[in-house]
């Protein structure tokens, strides 16, 4: 990439952050959902999940479901971006841009790394709120890398099928209507219960889940000591679903451009 | 030197059969201010966007600035500015901050970029409201900012997509003002879509009118009226429902055709004003009692008339804020 598409990409980024925190309705929901969710279960469970069969050794609920709560909100974020994208579609923003000289990559990756840039800083928001109520990060400063890298590689994921999305249909409407399979991902993963506590069919459900993986590999940080192994697993799901939606917005934008 | 922009034959469809640009020829001179006026759905935005690279032609050429739109678009993206319908605004950033950001996406330096932020905001008027969020702007501060942006490279060719569409009458005096000035002090050539003739005849050098996708008349605007050459006769009845009995009545002065609002007929008078006499006597004679009378010299949209044998659209709320300009 040219110095000049690079400056353009952080100039678009740097537009789309701003477009988010200067409106209470994009940054809102990605980050009261997860906390009160988080509240919610912190509250029923209370201290003590070591006891229930299944959990693994935590010392506490928080410590077990914080990083589920990092992970539904780069989801939310992430469909926030691509619904931003078909926002500046419908607008015209979109067309200022083509009308424009700038690189045509940058208008990809303008919005992708200000999706990063949203999802890492709600990440450390997430995990410093935990910290506060107690959790204590096992594997450390390496740990908190691992899960931020996660967290990078899912918002690029994310964004990058909301990009898709908001270039075939053109709006936003469309990209928010995808947000509930997001959830029922979430749901029928282990973001809340780990994988033993569940039986039959919704065990397996879980276990094909990368939802799953990618949880696993952040909790893994929290509650225990760092481990090569899980997070070369997130990463690996992760980064394949990144490279994949990145490939595939860039076709979507490729193939926009020239049916028009 | 090239023309500043040249279409031949130009053709867009869509969705297989709907033409929504049937073979329109046109050349806009460098320096010129072109205006293509015409009403809703007449083409006139499918044009303009065909010329802005953001729509491929189906069929004919165009090219502007002397590069081609398909084959040079990037070339033709860094000599045009565009304004386009319905300003793309972000309403949560600041005036300054999308002039910065636009000066960026057209591969300024960060000085300059500054620089032109300034000058061009306080060339547009906008300098007091640089650093408020554009969703406090009104409309004509928007659609000024709009123009700024589109000038940030100090483009050759500047194209307008209805500048002033919903616009008060004083914010539309200004935009004109500032768009003479442009083309006077810059010589940048504006291509402007509009379906106010008034804002075609008091800007544009030459006018297009287009209708259902094609050119049906151009020309400077004072050759189009004087083509049209007849002054009219516009009648309103006190009764809608008199209006055959109108069309009979007037019918040996002129050739009378239904006026833009209900109960109004226009009457053009090929023999001159002399026979407006003759005309309202017929009427009275005819039983149809008249509520108004208003003689006109030729305009635009009787050019459109002659041409389409209908009104501009819009052009029934235009007249009352135009008119003033125009005695």
């Amino acid at each position: 990439m040219s110095a000049l598409a690079l400056r353009q990409t952080a100039a678009l980024a740097r537009r789309s952050v701003m477009d988010t925190l200067r409106l209470p309705q994009a940054w809102f929901p990605s980050l009261f959902f997860p906390m009160a969710l988080l509240a919610i279960f912190t509250g029923s469970f209370g201290d003590a999940p070591g006891n229930v069969p299944g959990f693994p050794p935590v010392r506490g609920f928080l410590d077990f479901a914080v990083a589920g709560s990092v992970l539904q909100g780069v989801l939310i974020g992430g469909t926030t971006a691509g619904a931003a994208f078909a926002a500046d579609i419908e607008g015209g923003f979109f067309d200022r841009l083509v009308a424009s000289p700038v690189s045509r990559t940058a208008i990809l990756t303008g919005r992708l790394a200000g999706g990063i840039v949203l999802g890492i800083t709600q990440t450390l928001l997430f995990l410093g709120i935990g910290v506060a109520f107690g959790v204590d990060v096992q594997a450390g400063v390496l740990g908190v890398l691992a899960i931020v890298l996660l967290s990078a590689l899912l918002a690029t994921a994310v964004g990058g099928l909301g990009v898709v999305l908001a270039l075939r249909t053109g709006s936003a409407e469309a990209v928010q209507g995808a947000f509930p399979l997001f959830f029922v991902l979430l749901f029928f993963s282990s973001a809340f219960f780990p994988r033993e506590t569940m039986t039959g069919w919704f065990r397996h459900v879980a276990d094909i889940n990368p939802i799953s993986h990618l949880v696993e590999a952040m909790r893994d940080q929290v509650i225990a000591p760092i481990d090569a192994g899980t997070v070369v697993t997130g990463v690996a799901i992760a980064g394949g679903l990144a490279v994949l939606a990145v490939a595939a917005s860039a076709r979507a934008l490729h193939r926009r451009l020239g049916a028009a | 030197m090239t023309k500043a922009i040249e279409v031949e034959g130009l053709v867009r469809e869509f969705r297989g059969d709907i033409r929504a640009v049937d073979g329109v020829d046109l050349e806009v001179d460098r320096g010129e201010i072109y205006g293509f006026l015409g009403p809703n759905g007449a083409g006139k935005s499918t044009t303009v966007r065909i010329l802005a690279t953001l729509l491929r032609p189906s069929g004919g050429r165009a090219s502007v600035a002397g590069h081609d739109v398909v084959r040079e678009a990037a070339a033709v993206r860094r000599s045009i500015g565009v304004a386009l319908q319905d300003a793309a605004i972000d309403p949560y950033m600041t005036g300054r901050e999308l002039l910065r950001l636009q000066a960026v996406l057209h591969g300024i330096d960060r000085a300059r970029g500054r620089e032109r932020a300034v000058a061009l905001l306080e060339r547009v008027g906008l300098t007091q409201a640089a650093d408020r969020r554009v969703k406090t702007y009104s409309g004509g501060m928007r659609r000024r900012l709009d123009l700024a942006l589109a000038l940030v490279h100090a483009p050759e060719v500047l194209f307008l997509d209805e500048p002033t569409t919903g616009l008060d009458p004083i914010s539309r005096l200004t935009l004109w003002d500032e768009v003479r000035r442009l083309n006077e002090e810059s010589g940048t050539t504006v291509f402007l879509t509009t379906q106010y003739l008034e804002e075609a005849d008091q800007l544009a050098d030459r006018v297009a009118i287009i209708d259902g996708g094609r050119i049906v008349a151009e020309g400077t605007p004072e050759r189009l009226k004087a083509e049209v050459g007849d002054p009219s006769l516009k009648v309103t009845l006190g009764d809608l429902h008199d209006m055959d009995a109108a069309f009979e009545a007037v019918r040996p002065f002129g050739d009378p055709v239904t006026g833009s609002r209900p109960g109004e007929l226009t009457l053009r008078l090929p023999r001159g004003a002399a026979a407006v006499a003759e005309a309202v006597r017929a009427l009275d004679e005819a039983d149809v009692p008249i509520t108004g009378l208003d003689l006109t010299q030729p305009s635009l949209d009787d050019v459109f008339v002659a041409k389409t044998g209908r009104h501009l659209e819009g052009e029934a709320q235009a007249e009352g804020e135009g008119a003033l300009a125009e005695r």
